[in-house]
């Protein structure tokens, strides 16, 4: 029983933090047509922000946590989209080599200033929840209920703002949004930056959770993009079903293999799907 | 008349004279170990051979169309399969160097049918995951190939001195890059850049569009997986993580900077973007900067990479000679 409560947790723990994190780039792909590689890198960028102000700074965790997705969202909107990905939008290759840029400037720096050993942010709620005779981490929990939370906040802000909208139809039409209006470049500055704030957060509650470390990052790219594709390029719902399936594989397969066959499952499911239906499950032909 | 035998011969010249160029640069190469004591800076030559192979064999690929972001991987099949070979059945390098390539280029055929399904991104997709499957099946297998702890003990080709590898991974240069230009310069060459270009017309004239983008991916595999398998029997140390989704990534980034529309961008790419960082390894830590200096500067400066600058420079000598004013030159 405790571990199949376990189970079910851990696999809504994982499924949550990969699909904030996924959503940033899958924003990226669909919003503004590029291959932004330097998310899982912005990724630990946020958990190492968080780790920076709770510890140095001695804030309160709950602010620097707040503190850290402003900061990246910020840095994400005005500077990534303007001077990055603009001049590039369009060339797969150019933007290749850009994100390379970015990922070993951001690299290297937080190998110089946090040095290679493996850092842990400490927990929100440090309290063990008793139900019965099952126990489980309050801090678990709790990151599930943030990412429902903002989850639900953003399907929301797409489908009912005007904002989320104008995103959805840049998505589907770059250039009748264009024509209907729409500011294309600015919305998006706003997906990228909101891209950025999520994984801000999922990059600090993963770095409380498990560990930061400077190349956390490469690990959480390679998942994204395999819930994306899974899920299919342009198709927001598409990275929740796709985030669910690569939770629950991660979560339930270490109890029986180790984690190297698990791995290569959930490797060979994404293979399998871009062989036999590359547009995803609810993905458009690009 | 005279004009038209004239430009011939300026034409035979042309001919004649780049040969010339790359048979003296080959015997400058080959006379360095003689004026150049330093193991160091041997091993950093070997190195930069090592990618440049890589590089253009990746850029054989990429003329068909099909941008590989697993090509690391198909180099570790290469390089695993011949040590392990090596090691556990104990064949001589000279056997398992070749078996290593032919069996990374079976992969490669086998993998290529399905995935010359996918066109553009997607095939760029799955060669990504293919590259970090590979990855994985290695982990998977760790009791062959020593998982994360890499594989160790591999018999090295030459016993002692760095110098008969100088000249072996030379001589592989060399072979690679004829084999792989006289495979672009020929009919094949041809139906990959028009398939490249649009597969539907390609198809319409009768090139047989999966036929050739496999045989694109095999030959890339194969140049790729001798490289490796040879490298193994260099290092004798094949370390997990020098195969990972980032090498691949490096591989390409090498090859844009240098120019991916040029036989010589990768060549150019490799010897700027490995050479010249090393040049400031004193900065320690910081050398990645230099790293990304040259590549923000390629990519906002030069669009077509470095020899696309000097494709542009070239242009513009010509036209100032012939008196033209030009407006914009690519």
């Amino acid at each position: 029983m405790e571990t199949a409560v376990n189970l079910v947790i851990n696999s809504l723990v994982l499924s949550s933090m990969y699909i904030l994190v996924a959503l940033g780039f899958a924003f990226a792909i669909s919003i503004m047509g590029i291959f932004n590689f330097a998310h899982g890198a912005l990724y630990m960028v946020g958990g190492y922000i968080c780790y920076q102000l709770a510890g140095s700074f001695g804030l309160n965790q709950w602010l620097s946590l707040v503190l850290a997705a402003i900061i990246l969202g910020s840095f994400g909107g005005f500077f990534l989209e303007r001077y990055c990905f603009r001049p590039f939008s369009g060339d797969l290759n150019r933007t290749i080599v850009i994100s390379v840029a970015i990922i070993l400037l951001i690299e290297t720096t937080a190998n110089i200033l946090f040095g290679v050993h493996v850092q842990s942010i400490p927990p929100y709620i440090s309290e063990i929840l008793k139900i019965g005779t099952i126990s489980i981490s309050a801090d678990r929990i709790l990151t599930i209920i943030i990412g429902v939370f903002l989850l639900s906040t953003l399907a929301f802000f797409i489908r009912w703002s005007k904002t989320g909208q104008q995103m959805l139809a840049v998505s589907q039409e770059p250039e009748g949004a264009i024509l209907q209006g729409i500011r294309t470049h600015r919305i998006s500055a706003i997906a990228l930056a909101i891209g950025c704030a999520l994984a801000a957060v999922a990059g600090s509650l993963m770095g409380s959770l498990f560990e930061l470390s400077a190349f956390m990052g490469d690990y959480m790219l390679i998942k994204s993009i395999q819930l994306v594709i899974l899920g299919g390029i342009g198709s927001i719902s598409g990275v929740l079903v796709g985030g669910l399936i690569i939770g629950i594989i991660d979560a339930s397969l270490p109890l029986l293999t180790n984690a190297a066959v698990t791995e290569f499952v959930g490797l060979m499911i994404v293979i399998a799907i871009l062989v036999f239906r590359p547009q995803g499950f609810f993905g458009r032909e690009v | 008349m005279q004009n038209f035998q004239q430009n011939l011969s300026l034409a035979c010249r042309d001919k004649i004279k780049q040969p010339v160029i790359y048979c003296v640069l080959v015997i400058i190469l080959s006379l360095l170990p003689i004026v150049i004591k330093s193991t160091y800076v041997i091993q950093i030559f070997i190195i930069v051979f090592v990618y440049i192979i890589a590089t253009s064999s990746l850029r054989t690929i990429a003329t068909s169309g099909q941008v590989s972001l697993g090509h690391a991987g198909f180099m570790s099949i290469g390089a695993y399969s011949a040590g392990i070979m090596s090691k556990l059945l104990g064949w001589a390098p000279w056997i398992t160097i070749p078996l290593g390539a032919i069996a990374t280029s079976a992969i490669a055929i086998l993998v290529g049918y399905p995935f010359s399904r996918l066109r553009s991104i997607y095939f760029s997709m799955i060669s990504l995951f293919f590259g970090v499957a590979i990855l994985s099946i290695n982990s998977v297998f760790a009791e062959y190939t020593g998982g994360s702890y890499g594989l160790t003990g591999i018999p090295p080709m030459f016993i002692g001195s760095k110098i008969p590898y100088y000249y072996y991974f030379l001589g592989l240069t060399v072979f690679s890059l004829l084999f792989l230009y006289r495979i672009e310069s020929c009919r094949i060459g041809m139906s990959f850049k028009a398939i490249a270009q649009s597969p539907q017309v390609a198809s319409s004239i009768g090139i047989n569009e999966s036929g050739y983008r496999v045989l694109a991916l095999a030959v890339g595999c194969f140049i790729v997986g001798l490289v490796g398998a040879s490298y193994a029997h260099y290092n004798t140390v094949l370390s997990h993580s020098s195969f990972n989704f980032l090498a691949s990534i490096y591989l390409l980034v090498y090859m844009i900077v240098g120019g991916i529309q040029s036989f010589g961008g990768p060549i150019i790419g490799v010897v700027i973007l490995v050479w010249v960082p090393e040049l400031f390894r004193d900065l320690k830590e910081f050398t990645p900067y230099i790293f990304v200096a040259i590549i923000l500067v390629v990519v906002y400066v030069m669009p077509k990479g470095i020899t696309g600058l000097f494709e542009r420079v070239k242009l513009w000598i010509k036209m100032r000679r012939e008196g033209k004013v030009i407006t914009h030159a690519s």
